[in-house]
């Protein structure tokens, strides 16, 4: 055996420029993989805080019956006495706060936008005492301030802002039907611009005041959800569940939703991401396999006479076979160690730093819930996987050509040229 | 004592079928040296090779010491060349990345014996086959002859039974291959061990006592001397 690792060592030493540019090829897909499955985790935790923190909450409140219809967004199948919830929510340290979210047609004037027009959007009715309890707008404005209680104001993301030239101080109306079926036009005039980490929300936020749309809805103190922010730590299903019993003793029909199942669309997209990210990650792998295959089929088939000599002596084809393999895993291991520690640089780099995507993101919808910068996430299981994977590949492909080799007669090993 | 009894061995290239041994017989005595002559393609290494349990027979039967060989698997003739036979190649076949005295021991690791066994005999082949001093170098620093001593000690430091020599001086000019078969008939005068060795070289066969001449896969001549 030692005879079996010191001649695998030899060896490699013998092919230094080989064993070096396989085992850069091996670091380099190894780096990819670290640096791509590390941008992957941070992308996707930073999509889903950036919707739970601007878009679902962490978990909703609403009517039993509101979450089969709530694609149409239905004002009568609403929640009652909702402060009454959120009194209670809050005794058990649960920050919560109410919204109405209605579709309307939005009408847009010449005077102030330069020619007449008309759209449909979905409004957001929001507490402004409470909404920045749940959500994290407080720090997203960028021009103006947000709408007061009472007044007929508007909120606008940014983005939206730019596609319609809306700015502050421009009137647009919104027309919808209340609650009952009646129609209702509102008058609401732009008093703020926020930008947030989320461009779904950039895209499409439009947020008044809840006592205002109240008024015009018919809403008779009603509302469509009672968002929840659920501390970050927590068991978030576990709470879920300890709500919904808690609500089960009151007479209201309601449903408890967890931030996922309200975000099913995107938690379905990140996953069909994940396959393909996953199909990438192993054309990565797939590359430095055939490159170890390639090297390794070489190495042996220009030592087969060596090959051939050691078998006539006696070796037997299993220390031969191993000895080739621990060659091989020798390339795979400086390999894996080059490519975890380029991956822990690149990853050094892309958590602190991270790519700024932001061109690409204001105009192509990738259903990320990131603005402009990706950033990596550090997972110590991915270095490892990395690792082994790296090594035990290398073994695993150099096995074929040597047992190929080793099936050739001895004589014939020893005539090969 | 080597038996070869009536040994047929045939290779197929394509749809052609060429036969390489028709019907060899021979026998070899313990510790005999001899030499197996004729011109390329009358089947010397192909005899070599049958005896040497590296090839296996189409037809008849080899015996070494009143073992089969001949009827041995692959696992079992791996085990009797292991312990019983040394080989010498007329290109040496030394690993390059070992020193000589590590191409000579790893014959008695695989044997796996005691590191200072390994070493005492390693050293005491190499001082006898005049490469004391040389141990630590590798074979890219060695001459020609100097490596085929390296061959030879490689094919005698187990105590093979028998050593089979392939043109064992053909690489070599002729000073060094006089040299060569020199140290051969020593060693085989020395350990007794049988030395059978394929040539088509006139002075290789000088030294043999025994000339097995085959031509075209049959034995033409055996003569003593």
């Amino acid at each position: 055996m030692k005879f079996i690792i010191s001649l695998a060592l030899k060896n490699l030493s013998r092919y230094r420029r080989r064993t070096l540019i396989t085992a850069f090829a091996i670091a380099i897909g190894l780096m990819m993989f670290i640096v791509v499955d590390s941008v992957l985790i941070g992308v996707e935790a930073e999509s889903m805080r950036n919707l739970r923190w601007y878009e679902t909450s962490s978990a909703r409140i609403m009517h039993e019956e509101y979450w089969e219809e709530r694609l149409l967004k239905p004002l009568d199948i609403s929640v009652e006495q909702p402060y009454e919830i959120i009194s209670s929510l809050e005794q058990i340290g649960i920050p919560a706060a109410p919204r109405t979210t209605f579709a309307a047609d939005m009408i847009l004037y010449s005077d102030d936008f330069g020619e007449d027009g008309n759209m449909s959007v979905q409004v957001t009715a929001v507490d402004p005492d409470l909404d920045n309890t749940v959500f994290r707008f407080e720090e997203t404005l960028i021009e103006g301030r947000f709408a007061e209680a009472g007044a007929n104001e508007l909120v606008i993301g940014s983005w939206f802002a730019e596609d319609i030239g809306a700015e502050l101080g421009y009137w647009v109306t919104f027309v919808t039907r209340g609650r009952g079926g009646f129609y209702e036009a509102m008058d609401m005039q732009i008093v703020g611009i926020v930008n947030c980490p989320n461009p779904n929300v950039n895209r499409t936020l439009l947020m008044i005041p809840i006592d205002v749309a109240d008024e015009y809805l018919g809403m008779e103190g009603t509302v469509t959800e009672i968002n929840m922010a659920i501390p970050e730590r927590s068991d978030i299903s576990k709470e879920v569940a300890r709500i919904a019993e808690m609500l089960d003793d009151s007479s209201q029909r309601v449903k408890v939703a967890r931030w996922d199942e309200l975000a099913q669309d995107y938690v379905a997209l990140a996953e069909t991401k994940r396959g393909g990210t996953s199909m990438i990650l192993f054309m990565v792998f797939l590359i430095a396999a055939v490159g170890i295959s390639n090297t390794m089929l070489m190495a042996i088939y220009e030592r087969i006479r060596e090959l051939g000599m050691m078998r006539a002596l006696g070796m037997s084809d299993r220390a031969i076979q191993l000895s080739f393999m621990i060659e091989a895993g020798g390339i795979g291991l400086i390999g894996s160690i080059t490519g975890v520690l380029l991956g822990v640089l690149g990853n050094i780099y892309m958590v602190n730093v991270g790519v700024d995507l932001g061109f690409l993101m204001r105009d192509l919808d990738m259903g990320y819930r990131i603005q402009s910068v990706m950033r990596g996430a550090w997972s110590p299981a991915t270095l490892v996987v990395a690792f082994l994977f790296g090594t035990l590949l290398s073994m695993l492909v150099a096995y074929i050509p040597t047992r190929r080799a080793l099936k050739m007669d001895i004589p014939s090993c020893l005539r090969h040229q | 004592m080597i038996q070869v009894q009536d040994v047929v061995r045939n290779y197929h290239a394509g749809e052609t079928v060429v036969r390489a041994l028709k019907g060899v017989s021979l026998e070899i005595a313990d510790g005999e040296f001899i030499s197996i002559a004729g011109p390329s393609g009358s089947g010397k290494t192909t005899l070599l090779n049958l005896i040497g349990c590296i090839d296996a027979l189409d037809g008849g039967e080899i015996t070494i010491d009143g073992t089969r060989v001949s009827q041995m698997d692959k696992r079992a003739k791996t085990e009797f060349r292991r312990h019983n036979l040394g080989f010498i190649f007329q290109t040496y076949n030394l690993i390059p990345v070992l020193t000589a005295y590590e191409n000579v021991s790893f014959v008695l690791s695989i044997l796996s014996l005691p590191e200072k066994e390994i070493e005492e005999r390693t050293m005491r082949i190499l001082r006898e086959v005049g490469l004391e001093g040389m141990e630590h170098r590798r074979p890219d620093r060695l001459s020609g002859g100097q490596q085929q001593r390296i061959a030879i000690a490689r094919a005698l430091v187990k105590n093979p039974k028998i050593v089979l020599a392939d043109e064992p001086t053909a690489n070599l000019d002729s000073k060094t291959g006089e040299e060569i078969l020199k140290l051969m008939k020593q060693m085989n005068e020395k350990y007794h061990t049988t030395f059978i060795f394929s040539t088509h070289d006139t002075m290789v066969m000088e030294y043999a006592r025994r000339l097995v001449s085959l031509h075209d896969g049959q034995i033409e001549s055996d003569e003593r001397r």
